[in-house]
């Protein structure tokens, strides 16, 4: 279910100095299903997208790791929230509101609420969330990065 | 940075398309739908921008059956008459499924039990089922009578009568429960849909069925169907009549103390009463044929004093004689037969006919 693409340097390009640096990423889904434990407790499983239907709870995981030879500076994640999707939390994420034109947290943005006026940004106004990472990635480093949302 | 906004712009386009492919409801987004999550990086080598690079992972939306049947308000028992013909209670159907589908519709009675407004006595006769064409009311002209609604969309909510007939010779209060059962069908092609089963097993790669209805009122969580009861209550009338005489005048004592001789007229009451907590009675009609020993009269020939019929009088006392000072002038008489129609009596309320004919 996952697809992988990678955008490799053009020959061509003025940065072909670094056509071996590249980025590899990948997106992954899950569903949270709340399920008992041996002891009748409840606890929360992560699993493969199986069975699907709106409500679930999602986590996707973004995976990144600098194959490169070079570290990656700025390096920047953005996401689009799927429209089917109701985003609930970022781990640490800038978010968008009005489609991918401003950024900020999630408390310090508006948007115009039914009677025109400016309100609060809600969890579920979200479009995009997005991670600016402060160091660079050195050489064959990598991370994750999540958000929640739930399906529509 | 052109760059950067461009790829921002894609992005955007992407969710757009998206937003196209996959209609949202309350109900959820649409059995069926592809949720593509893509995920993109900018980044810096050595201070020059890279190429974006992207991810993107996508899953099905599967199909959850959902679906509720209530009692439709304003709840209450719907008050029926004994041999009442049509008598409506009414429920509503939504599929808060996240597809369009067809419900199966039956109808069942109670066989003793609980109604939900009392224990069961009695079945009400030729349940049928029909559908509101919207507007709420039942109406034979506009409403269809069907066996299934066809192609309900997701949170779309259909009204459905259920029509039966009340015997005759039943006593205020008796209750007639009714269960109204939908299941879920495919939905899709016109007529009622294929049945729907749950998807066994693991997922796969196309959309699976989920049966996600709750146990809410005594229903069963999870087979696709739902029910709700409703119940008629039935309000007879429960007449009792009685019939009264008085002696008025005789020819000798005039009115006072008067005698039951030949020639004396007498005072008939007939009192018509009705029961507490009865429903109102109405069309009360009355008739009643003199003895040849009495004739009809409407004035007394000895003094001219005019006796008419009066009508629609009350009791001096619960159970008591006719109050002569109370009623209208009405009725009417054909030879020795007096008839009069009497206006509605409500429960616990009587109603009465007054009048004179002379002893032969």
């Amino acid at each position: 279910m996952t697809r992988l693409f990678f955008t490799f340097l053009a020959v061509a390009s003025p940065a072909a100095a670094w056509a071996a640096d590249a980025v590899s990423l990948t997106s992954t889904v899950l569903v949270e299903r709340q399920k008992l434990d041996a002891q009748g407790r409840p606890t929360v499983a992560l699993e493969e997208p199986q069975v699907v239907v709106p409500g679930d709870k999602l986590v996707f995981h973004l995976n990144y790791r600098n194959a490169g030879a070079t570290p990656a500076q700025d390096f920047t994640v953005t996401n689009p929230i799927p429209a089917s999707v109701s985003f609930t939390a970022g781990d640490g994420a800038i978010v968008s509101v009005d489609g991918g034109t401003s950024w900020g947290r999630l408390a310090a943005l508006k948007v115009k609420g039914a009677d025109g006026q400016p309100r609060a940004a809600l969890p579920t106004d979200v479009t995009h969330v997005r991670w600016t990472l402060a160091s660079p990635i050195p050489a064959g480093g990598g991370g994750q990065l999540s958000f929640r949302g739930i399906v529509k | 940075m052109i760059k950067k906004s461009f790829a921002l712009a894609a992005a955007s386009a992407t969710a757009m398309a998206l937003a196209l492919a996959s209609p949202t409801h309350a109900a959820g987004t649409a059995a069926g739908s592809t949720i593509t999550n893509t995920v993109s990086v900018d980044y810096r080598v050595g201070g020059v921008q890279q190429n974006q690079v992207t991810a993107a992972d996508s899953f099905v939306v599967d199909r959850k059956i959902v679906l509720t049947v209530v009692e439709r308000a304003p709840i209450g028992t719907t008050s029926v008459s004994p041999g009442q013909t049509s008598a409506v209670t009414a429920f509503d159907v939504t599929n808060s499924s996240n597809e369009t589908l067809d419900f199966a519709l039956g109808v069942t009675q109670l066989s003793g039990g609980a109604a939900p407004r009392g224990t069961d006595t009695f079945d009400v006769t030729a349940p049928l089922l029909w559908v509101d064409n919207g507007d709420g009311v039942f109406n034979s002209a506009t409403d269809t009578q069907v066996s299934f609604i066809d192609g309900l969309a997701a949170d779309a909510t259909r009204t459905v009568f259920v029509v039966a007939n009340v015997p005759l010779g039943l006593a205020t209060g008796a209750i007639a429960g009714v269960t109204l059962t939908a299941t879920a069908r495919e939905g899709g092609a016109a007529g009622l849909g294929a049945t729907i089963t749950q998807t066994a097993g693991a997922n796969t790669a196309g959309k699976d069925t989920v049966f996600a209805d709750d146990a809410t009122g005594g229903n069963t969580a999870s087979d696709g169907a739902g029910f709700a009861r409703d119940d008629y209550t039935v309000a007879a009338a429960a007449l009792s009549v009685r019939k009264l005489s008085t002696i008025f005048w005789d020819p000798v004592s005039l009115y006072a103390e008067p005698k039951m001789i030949p020639g004396a007229i007498v005072r008939y009451c007939i009192a018509v009463e009705n029961a507490a907590g009865s429903a109102a009675a109405t069309n009360v009609s009355l008739s009643d044929t003199l003895p040849t020993t009495l004739a009809f009269v409407s004035r007394n020939a000895a003094d001219g004093q005019a006796l008419p019929i009066r009508v629609n009088g009350g009791l001096t006392a619960p159970g008591g004689t006719c109050d002569p000072a109370t009623g209208t002038t009405g009725g009417s008489n054909s030879g020795q037969t007096v008839s009069a129609t009497l206006e509605d009596i409500a429960a616990s309320g009587a109603k009465t006919l007054l009048f004179y004919a002379k002893v032969n």
